[in-house]
């Protein structure tokens, strides 16, 4: 217990530098922490176990090709398919091209049972979206951020079809992803362009044993037909979304690992100012009888409490700002939400003792094997 | 003024404190420097394609020629305007195709003719030959060639459900027409089934007759197009750098802050090592503004030096070659680093601002110390 006291005084002897130096390991490991949460979100979405049961399937080409919606009937007659759904991206502009967000068109008979983690606020919603044609169902983020309530007529004006969809808010949706995004129904959609057509359809499986074969009996079916399939899991498609935007892996990795670098040299310049500065005090513990490998353990203990202060303070501070607010309007409806893991803020606690150990090694090595004569002497 | 000799001088006697702050400012400047070649690039690559002289016809409301079509006879229409010079009809498909890593995302395959090629003076065959009309064979421009599957000469491309050779390599000039697969335009509207035209590329006579048929494309009902000129189509596309610009600067503040943290650490333990010093130049007759000055100044060297370093680190990034999402389409934009001398200044100033910051408040100190009391022998 008395090395603890030893410890935490050397460490607030210097109130400044050490507040400096705990600031500066924050920011980075807060960095750190950021960018490692944003690839979790771009690459392993947080999928519900219903989504285990979700395949997707779209044209084999491409998405911006669709498939006739007769597939709809044949899909369902797959053994072991439970549900299937029409899913087309209607991309239109609300507005202004910038006002950008997700427009789907979806069969509102089974929307609720293909994406059963999505709910309305009442169970009178759900039934007013199955009910009007033209009825339309925002997400709640989505309505917070223009200021909608149902009710609302809104006018979506086509760009990859040539179409204005007008539609009426009939309820807000949240759960399953749905908070940012907007829905509308098929048959309308349909009914402006009549092309009975589908990008894609999202099928429910029975369970989740049977998604490979579903998946595949979907293909072989379409295999040779004018519009041949893809179909995989929905975190697959999701991932294959994510994989548009380049390599975000290699590019926050090496950002990360420069910011890692770069926490080490700050530590390292911290405790190589304190350690000049006790040389002599070091040889005095020496001849009162210490060994260097306890003074080593100490110095090493001591740092090792600054920067694990930093990084807690950084991963933290993270977590708790990001839960703060909605990111949505600043990334375009990307990013929804930024949920910093417990397990991200363990990493960056780890990151922080290993900063503090590579950083004061050399150092407190030397000055604990430093002779006392020459010790003090240098002081 | 203090001479500025005394600061360099103090800063090479603290040599490992020197190197270890110039080595985290030039890390910070380093990653700075590197996301905004990738912004610079991602940028440049979209503002310098298109010609003067050249029109984008798409359809009205469509935005993007990826979600363009129209009927093959408005060519003929558009081909008898006054001022029109020549018109290329084109058909523009998105693929969904794996890179080399193994991710798919989505390739632009255009349909054109030799008329296409004419019209884009930027665009030339860098190797192997142009494609043979009434084959299934294509040309790849050079980024997609070494970044994409079965893409190299000699290879054949799945595209469609056909495989189609690869005859020769495009040289777009790092335009954005570097990250597409050009083939004829009857094969590919036969391949997909689509017999329409995504776009019209209109070569006008000159600027008066640019005006003259962008309004009467904008007058015509028969058509229902919208012209953009073609610089001015692609340069609204730069809006897909925005991520990475949201992203970049938010890591170079962090990084910043980080780091002025640290130029703070060090420069506090400058001026607390040089208390006589610095007493010594008070009495010598330097007032309180010049050891506030000398300071600041020796804080940005410091940090200027660092950004030296941090732009010769960030140089190796120039001319890597990358892709991710164009916002308009969907569709990949390849793209290359770009470090540009205004890009390095920026890096340098960059560096200069976190000196600056993290120097104030230890100059403060110095300049409003007790001459009396920093004389007195240390106890």
């Amino acid at each position: 217990m008395k090395f603890v006291s030893f410890i935490l005084r050397n460490a607030l002897r210097n109130r400044r530098r050490t507040v400096l130096t705990i600031l500066s390991i924050s920011m980075s490991l807060f960095l750190i922490c950021t960018l490692r949460t944003l690839l979790d979100a771009l690459e392993s979405p947080t999928l519900t176990p219903e989504a285990a049961k979700r395949v997707v399937t779209r044209h084999a080409t491409g998405l911006a090709n669709s498939m006739p919606i007769s597939y709809r009937e044949r899909i369902r007659r797959v053994p072991g398919v439970e549900e299937v759904m029409a899913n087309q991206w209607f991309g239109g502009v609300y507005k202004d091209p910038a006002n950008f967000f997700a427009q789907f068109v979806v069969d509102a008979d089974h929307f609720f049972d293909v994406y059963s983690e999505i709910r309305t606020e009442t169970p009178e919603q759900r039934d007013a979206f199955t009910g009007l044609r033209t009825a339309s169902l925002a997400g709640v983020n989505l309505a917070k951020r223009f200021d909608w309530k149902v009710g609302d007529r809104i006018t979506l004006q086509g760009s990859i079809f040539p179409v204005n969809a007008e539609t009426t808010i009939v309820g807000l949706v949240k759960g399953g992803g749905a908070e940012s995004n907007f829905y509308f129904r098929w048959d309308y959609f349909n009914e402006l362009f009549p092309a009975n057509i589908s990008g894609s359809f999202v099928v429910k499986a029975r369970n989740v044993e049977d998604v490979p074969v579903v998946s595949e009996s979907i293909d072989a079916m379409f295999l040779s037909s004018t519009a041949p399939t893809k179909t995989e899991t929905e975190a697959a498609f999701i991932l294959s979304f994510m994989s548009m935007w380049g390599n975000v892996r290699v590019l926050v990795g090496s950002i990360s690992t420069v910011v890692l670098f770069a926490v080490i040299l700050v530590a390292a310049n911290t405790m190589a100012m304190s350690i000049r500065e006790r040389t002599g005090e070091i040889a005095i513990l020496k001849t009162l009888g210490f060994a260097p490998r306890q003074i080593l353990g100490m110095t090493i203990a001591e740092s090792a409490l600054i920067a694990l202060a930093g990084g807690l303070a950084g991963s933290i501070g993270a977590r708790y700002l990001y839960a703060s607010f909605d990111l949505t309007a600043y990334t375009m409806g990307f990013i929804q939400t930024l949920d910093v893991r417990w397990a991200t803020v363990l990493l960056s606690a780890g990151i922080s003792i290993a900063v503090a150990f590579i950083s004061t090694f050399v150092p407190a090595y030397n000055a604990a094997r430093a002779p006392i004569a020459v010790a003090i002497r240098r002081r | 003024m203090i001479p500025i000799r005394y600061n360099l001088r103090s800063i090479v006697v603290r040599r490992m404190a020197t190197a270890m702050t110039i080595g985290g400012v030039a890390l910070t400047v380093a990653v700075f420097v590197s996301i905004l070649a990738m912004i610079q690039g991602l940028r440049n690559t979209f503002l310098d394609t298109g010609e003067p002289l050249n029109l984008i016809l798409i359809r009205q409301g469509s935005q993007s020629e990826a979600y363009s079509y129209f009927d093959r006879n408005i060519k003929g229409i558009v081909e008898t305007m006054d001022g029109v010079d020549a018109v290329a009809g084109e058909i523009v498909v998105l693929i969904n195709y794996p890179r080399i890593s193994g991710e798919t995302t989505n390739i632009i395959v255009r349909g054109v003719s030799e008329k296409s090629l004419e019209l884009r003076s930027k665009v030339r065959v860098a190797e192997g030959r142009f494609f043979r009309a009434g084959l299934r064979e294509v040309v790849v421009s050079r980024s997609i060639s070494s970044r994409f599957k079965d893409a190299r000469l000699g290879d054949a491309i799945l595209i469609g459900r056909t495989k189609w050779n690869v005859v020769g390599i495009l040289d777009a000039s790092r335009t954005a027409y570097d990250s597409e697969i050009w083939a004829d335009y009857n094969e590919v509207s036969e391949e997909f089934d689509r017999l329409i035209y995504s776009l019209l590329l209109v070569r006008c006579k000159d600027a008066r007759s640019l005006q003259f048929i962008k309004e009467r494309i904008a007058g015509d009902r028969r058509v229902k197009l919208d012209a953009f000129g073609e610089k001015e189509y692609f340069e609204t596309q730069t809006s897909s750098a925005l991520p990475i610009q949201v992203l970049g600067y938010m890591v170079g503040i962090i990084m910043a802050v980080g780091s002025c943290f640290a130029v703070m650490n060090t420069m506090y333990a400058a001026t607390a090592h040089r208390t006589r010093e610095i007493a010594t130049l008070r009495v010598l007759g330097f007032k309180r503004r010049n050891i506030l000055l000398s300071f600041m100044l020796e804080s940005v060297v410091l940090a200027v030096c660092g950004g030296v370093v941090g732009c010769l680190l960030a140089l190796p990034v120039h001319g890597i070659s990358t892709g991710t999402a164009n916002f308009a389409s969907f569709a990949e934009i390849a793209f290359q680093f770009r470090i540009t001398p205004p890009l390095i200044a920026e890096g340098m100033l960059f560096a200069a601002f976190m000196g600056g910051i993290g120097g104030l408040l230890p100059a403060r100190r110095a300049a409003k110390m007790q001459i009396v009391q920093a004389l007195r022998p240390e106890v």
